[in-house]
């Protein structure tokens, strides 16, 4: 029983952190309506620049959340703004352009050998930071505390990205825009500016992302591609564009990754979450959490 | 420049790249390897060692049965994708004409690619695809330098054999874990034939995906298992992970032992520092290698490349090696003739034998038959981490004694 | 020559002409880089049944295409029953796995649609890589199937050279593309094409798109599973990653939109050009600068639906328009 406590909390913490890697898809999904397959080389990216950020500070890697969060909303933002937006507007009248998948598509294949090209194919590791190897002993439990510090960033990202999309003017036409394109453009609202702010904030998000596992994680050029399909998943379990549900579906694919290997090989457990996927896919599509958009 | 020029530059150089292989006034080497995607990082080790080793060949006056002709490399990126690694074997065989092919590190490509150069009956060097079947498929034109993986399973049992009756610690239970890939399934198959004739207990069989993100279950699997001795084969990001994870998890074991690949990889000791301490590991190399012209091989990689020469890359250079010695006494560029020449090896010295063992000969499979493994151990004794020899005893750094079982931490 | 002959002469001419390329083309290289432009154009046409004609973007082909390759070579491999018929069983055991994947998505829209399809492909790539023994059938888990290069001969679809495979792909090629022309012609194209742009007006109007839809889909499954097969019979080699690879759904997704999704021609076109590019840039830059080729088709990918989201199929057509126009002296007939 212990042992499935152990396992459940480790679930936990590294599920949330699957869920704040999430979280920035399921907000630019919400808004810009198309899947970013660029999302995990966002987040290679932001692990990157975290990398070097505390390699050539030395700060703590939380303190270097200064510099990779508004980087990335920049690198975001311009992504948006310079690539994508040029091919909403070609295809103004489709809900859900497709181009635009294909388009994400080939960013991620842009980003991913272009860090192959510069950085070569090493594995990073940030050696010697204060969280690293960290372990906090609960009785006979151990509980990894980089991983803490990660469930911690994921919580108040969610909630912060929360209050933001309700409290603040901004927040409110993101969300108008996200409801209803037309609508909210008949208000004065400059749909392509909320667009791009979308997937700055998004891409930021994936920036606290990348500060939460460079502390315990490798960093090399194809690291995105091991987090897509499985952000994909999570941001579908929890219902696509919605906040709260990120998290929670990245907390259930944890829990699911952490626990199962105790009862069958690991290897079993990549089949059952795809089978969990399909199965909440076919009963009920707008998630286990969602209303179709909760914000 | 205009843009015709711009259109022009690489349709020119196309041409030339299909052109230039009319005539040949230098020895073509083909060459497969994962240069891009998830295996890059080996493809790139192979390569350099590969440009290091031609270098020193043409610098010393290339092939003098040839007239001093020269080896020329030309590489093929695989993706460690089998059906990149077919169309590339094609293209270099019929286009670029080489004389020879060498690849392709993930056994999945070497599978398919060796039966095109069989088709063609071009000479095909494997520097290292572990996997046994690939000498087993009775072709005739496929030699390999490291040795296969039974005898890296066969050896990693020896050494434990060994280790118990030199230091009078019995092992019992074992643990096995594997990345789920052709490399990780093939040694555990191994495993488990020689576990049930040594008379051991596998308390845990376990293979995991090679893209998990996180492998704490897994080693929370080998904790509650309790086992003695944790046997791993894994590649480089999921070698990282696991050994840092067995760290923190404080996991007590009396000896890790892993198979090369991720834990041999130059990033490896770099990325886990400390967490390295004392695990074993099989190669084909070591730095401390008591040979002559070893030493000064690594310094001069090192100093290039950046890195310390790895078994992979030690194996890739040997290739070129082996390649020369028979090109040399071959005296033509017929395949027949290399394919003679290369089945005839017999090679005991030149700088090309920095490995562990004395001699580079074929069996009838095209198996080097002299292929040896020796045994590490990663410890520290005032240098830094490095990798000491360990096993077998007759090639044990002088002055060092191995830790096993592993201190607790 | 009137325009109207030469509307009919210049698709003969191609055909010709891609019939005797072997005889002028004789090195392996070219005519493999063919045979993977034709392997890509059939896939692609098949997908476009569904991806194009339907109007949603499954992204999990890899799925069928596994299925034919490891049904095909398991049946060749341990009952030694000819990669022909293997085929076929592959083609319709697909079918029945394309229904049952299609009854449930066919309801979803964009997104969902495309997620669960590809989340079909890999957890049958899972399945593969952790089963060895299906019952009686050795899937060998990830070690994959290796087809031992010994028998050659048209019966064991096995040959030393390029040419018989150049020309069975050719002729698959040919036989989808046909297919698929009629389709479109035909009430089930009309209906998927009026399911596909306004799905509830075509309700409406009493057409059972979801039905159309499933019968797409089940050509679609069938027709990439003996491409599968083909493959396996090329390569000699298949194993989960490759089989099932979710590289190569996403490959035909993008030939299908770079060449012009939900028309005939498009799929051919994106192959001719896409796959040379991806081949020769590999060739070029894989020694020196390694991924470059994969930056560069990104960079096409971005570039091709920035300029041209209907896909170079248009303005290509345009131009050959123009080219008749010109040959013949005529205007084309509004």
């Amino acid at each position: 029983m212990l042992y499935i406590i152990e396992d459940a909390i480790n679930g936990i913490l590294m599920g949330s952190i699957y869920g704040l890697a999430a979280l920035g898809l399921t907000l630019i999904f919400g808004v810009l309506k198309v899947i970013n397959f660029a999302h995990g080389s966002l987040l290679m990216v932001s692990m990157y620049v975290a990398y070097w950020a505390v390699t050539l500070t030395g700060l703590h890697p939380y303190i270097a959340l200064v510099l990779v969060v508004p980087v990335m909303f920049i690198f975001g933002y311009l992504l948006q703004d310079i690539v994508i937006k040029p091919i909403f507007k070609a295809e103004k009248n489709v809900r859900e352009p497709i181009t635009v998948i294909i388009v994400t598509t080939g960013v991620w294949y842009i980003l991913d050998n272009l860090t192959l090209l510069i950085f070569g194919p090493q594995y990073r590791n940030l050696e010697a930071n204060p969280l690293r190897g960290k372990m906090l002993e609960l009785g006979e439990m151990l509980i990894s505390v980089p991983k803490l510090w990660g469930f911690g960033a994921a919580v108040l990202t969610t909630l912060a990205i929360h209050l933001f999309l309700q409290r603040t003017a901004t927040g409110r036409a993101i969300r108008a825009t996200s409801l209803d394109r037309e609508a909210a453009s008949l208000m004065g609202i400059n749909a392509y500016k909320i667009y791009n702010l979308a997937f700055g904030i998004g891409t930021a998000i994936a920036g606290v992302a990348a500060v939460a596992l460079v502390p315990f994680y490798n960093v090399f050029p194809t690291v995105g591609v091991l987090f897509d399909i499985k952000c994909f998943i999570i941001v579908v379990l929890g219902g696509l564009g919605s906040i709260g549900g990120a998290l929670l579906g990245g907390i259930i694919i944890g829990l699911i990754e952490s626990v199962a290997p105790q009862f069958m090989a690991a290897t079993w457990t990549e089949a059952i979450v795809y089978g969990l996927f399909l199965l909440v896919l076919f009963v009920k599509p707008s998630g286990i959490f969602g209303v179709k958009h909760d914000w | 420049m205009n843009i015709l020029q711009k259109i022009a530059v690489p349709v020119v150089a196309f041409s030339m790249l299909a052109g230039t292989s009319a005539f040949a006034e230098n020895v073509k080497i083909g060459n497969i390897e994962p240069m891009s995607g998830p295996s890059a990082s080996l493809g790139q080790q192979g390569k350099a060692a590969r440009e290091m080793a031609v270098e020193e060949i043409n610098a010393a006056g290339g092939i003098k049965s040839l007239g001093g002709m020269k080896l020329e490399l030309i590489y093929a990126d695989s993706e460690s994708k089998p059906e990149k690694g077919v169309a590339e074997a094609e293209r270099l065989i019929n286009t670029e004409k080489v004389h020879l092919l060498t690849g392709c590190w993930n056994s999945a490509v070497t599978y398919p690619t060796t039966a095109v150069a069989e088709r063609y009956g071009i000479p095909f060097v494997v520097p290292v695809s572990v996997a046994d079947k690939i000498t087993e498929q009775g072709f005739k034109t496929v030699f390999r330098i490291a040795a296969k993986d039974s005898w890296w399973t066969r050896d990693q049992f020896a050494f434990l054999k060994d280790m118990q009756a030199e230091f009078n610690t019995p092992v019992k239970k074992l643990a096995f874990v594997y990345e789920n890939g052709d490399w990780g399934t093939g040694f555990a198959a191994q495993w488990k034939k020689l576990a049930e004739e040594g008379g051991y207990e596998v308390v845990l069989d376990e293979p995991y995906p090679s893209t998990s993100t996180d492998l704490s279950p897994v080693v929370q699997k080998i904790k509650r298992a309790k086992p003695d001795v944790l046997l791993l084969t894994s590649n480089a990001a999921d070698a990282i992970l696991l050994t840092n994870t067995l760290a923190e998890y404080n996991v007590q074991l009396k000896a890790i032992i892993g198979s090369g690949g991720g834990h041999a990889d130059p990033s490896f000791m770099k990325a886990v520092g400390k967490n390295a301490a004392q695990i074993f590991d099989i190669g084909e190399w070591e730095t401390d290698v008591n040979k002559p012209g070893a030493k000064e091989a690594n310094e001069k990689y090192k100093a290039k490349y950046g890195q310390n020469l790895s078994g992979e890359a030690v194996d890739a250079y040997l290739a070129i090696y082996v390649i020369a010695d028979a090109l040399e006494r071959a005296g033509s560029l017929e395949p027949a003739k290399i394919l003679e020449a290369l089945r005839a090896t017999d090679l005991s010295s030149g700088p090309g034998m920095i490995v562990g063992y004395d001699k580079v000969a074929f069996d009838e499979t095209g198996q080097n038959k002299h292929a040896a493994l020796v045994i590490v151990q990663v410890n520290d004794t005032g240098n830094g981490l490095e990798r000491i020899t360990v096993w077998p005893k007759n090639a044990r750094r002088a002055g060092y004694t191995p830790v096993f079982p592993m201190a607790v931490k | 020559m009137t325009r109207n002959t030469l509307q009919r002469l210049l698709p003969l001419a191609l055909l010709a002409t891609v019939l005797c390329l072997p005889l002028a083309v004789r090195s392996a290289t070219y005519l493999h880089i063919m045979i993977l432009v034709y392997l890509y154009a059939y896939l692609t046409t098949s997908w476009n049944l569904v991806g194009g004609f339907a109007g949603v973007l499954p992204l999990g082909h890899a799925a069928f295409f596994g299925i034919g390759a490891y049904t095909s070579t398991i049946l060749s491999l341990q009952y030694g029953i000819s990669p022909w018929l293997g085929m076929l069983v592959g083609g319709v055991i697909a079918a029945a796995v394309g229904v049952l994947i299609g009854l449930p998505t066919f309801k979803m829209r964009g997104a969902y649609f495309a997620l669960a399809t590809i989340a079909f492909a890999e957890g049958f790539r899972v399945m593969v890589e952790n089963i060895d023994k299906l019952g009686p059938f050795a899937l060998n888990g990830p070690r994959g199937l290796q087809i031992p290069p010994l028998n050659f001969g048209l019966a064991e679809m096995m040959f030393s050279g390029k040419e018989p495979y150049y020309y069975i792909i050719l002729i698959m090629l040919v036989a989808v593309l046909l297919l698929t022309s009629f389709i479109s012609r035909s009430k089930l194209g009309y209906y998927l094409n009026a399911g596909g742009e306004e799905p509830e007006a075509a309700m409406a109007l009493g057409i059972n798109v979801a039905r159309a839809k499933v019968i797409a889909m089940a050509m679609s499954s069938f027709l990439t599973a003996l491409a599968g097969t083909f493959y396996a019979q090329l390569n000699l080699y298949i194993h989960p990653k490759s089989a099932f690879s979710l590289d190569l759904s996403f490959e035909i997704a993008f030939i299908a939109l770079i060449g012009g999704r939900g028309s005939i021609v498009g799929p051919v076109l994106g192959a001719l050009l896409l796959r040379p590019v991806s081949d020769f840039s590999r060739i070029y830059f894989g020694d020196t600068l390694p991924g470059m080729h994969l930056i560069i088709f990104g960079v096409i990918l971005i570039l091709v639906m920035t300029f041209q989201p209907r896909g170079l199929q248009e303005p290509l057509t345009r131009l050959y328009e123009r080219l008749l126009d010109r040959l013949s002296g005529e205007r084309r007939a509004a």
